[in-house]
């Protein structure tokens, strides 16, 4: 995968979440969904050469600020709402999945079992970082993530 | 490089326009405070890609800040005024009891 059908694929889901979580009339689904925006512009910030920002933005933004939103939407009472808990989940256990699944795809073609300073390009350098020499961190993060997910879907759904 | 910085300009630039087209016409404040993130995420994302082309240029020479240094300060002060609306959002509806703004323009009158 070219760096160029890259950052077009990855501003396609960006601007993709971004729609859902401003049309959505469920609050739920549109803190959800900004969730993902977050975490695909820290991803971001990190293929492109600084995994400080991008860290930071995943900690800022995908953290604490999507649990102050989640604690401002069960203090106001907007779970009432009603959503339906059971495609919640499917849906954002799917997505963490896929997001898995193309990070995975992602840093399996571009590998091929060598070492990390053989690559010239920043991006596949940090995939192959991580890949080498933390492939448990980014399953735990993965799962973390997911149980997460489920975790804000539960809760919705017990308030309904 | 080139081609991914306008990519990442125009996706900046869209982000932007459609977070502050939500702000308009949002009927939750909790939606506005959303839509204000999104267009903060769009900022970022065309200021961290308008130094994409360039190599390690220090805007400010006797500090040394490139433009990662902008991204990261904006995030952190970006954070920092969503707690903040956040906050005002909740008080809201402990005095006025609902989040619709024209409700509440309706109310305190």
């Amino acid at each position: 995968m070219t760096s160029e059908l890259l950052s077009v694929f990855i501003s396609a889901v960006i601007v993709a979440t971004v729609l859902v979580a401003l049309f959505s009339d469920r609050v739920s689904i549109s803190l959800i969904a900004l969730f993902y925006a977050s975490t695909l512009l820290g991803i971001v910030f990190t293929l492109y050469g600084n995994a400080l920002v991008g860290l930071m933005q995943i900690v800022t933004f995908s953290g604490a600020v999507s649990v102050l939103f989640l604690t401002v939407i069960l203090l106001t009472g907007e779970s009432k709402l009603g959503i339906g808990a059971t495609r919640v989940t499917v849906a954002a256990v799917a997505a963490a999945l896929a997001l898995a699944a193309l990070t995975f795809a992602y840093v399996a073609s571009g590998l091929g079992g060598a070492s990390p300073s053989e690559y010239p390009d920043i991006s596949l350098q940090t995939f192959a970082f991580l890949w080498e020499f933390r492939p448990w961190d980014l399953l735990i993060l993965v799962t973390v993530f997911a149980s997460a997910m489920v975790t804000v879907a539960n809760l919705f759904s017990r308030e309904t | 490089m080139a081609s991914d910085q306008i990519v990442f300009l125009f996706t900046g630039g869209l982000l932007v326009f459609l977070g502050i087209a939500s702000i308009s016409y949002s009927k939750n404040l909790v939606k506005t405070v959303m839509a204000f993130q999104v267009v903060l995420l769009g900022a970022n994302l065309a200021l961290f890609s308008s130094g994409l082309s360039g190599g390690d240029s220090c805007l400010v020479t006797d500090f040394c800040l490139t433009i990662d240094s902008f991204v990261f300060l904006s995030i952190l002060v970006g954070a920092a005024v969503e707690s903040v609306g956040l906050a005002i959002v909740v008080n809201v509806y402990r005095k006025y009891g609902t989040l619709n703004p024209s409700e509440i323009r309706k109310l305190r009158h």
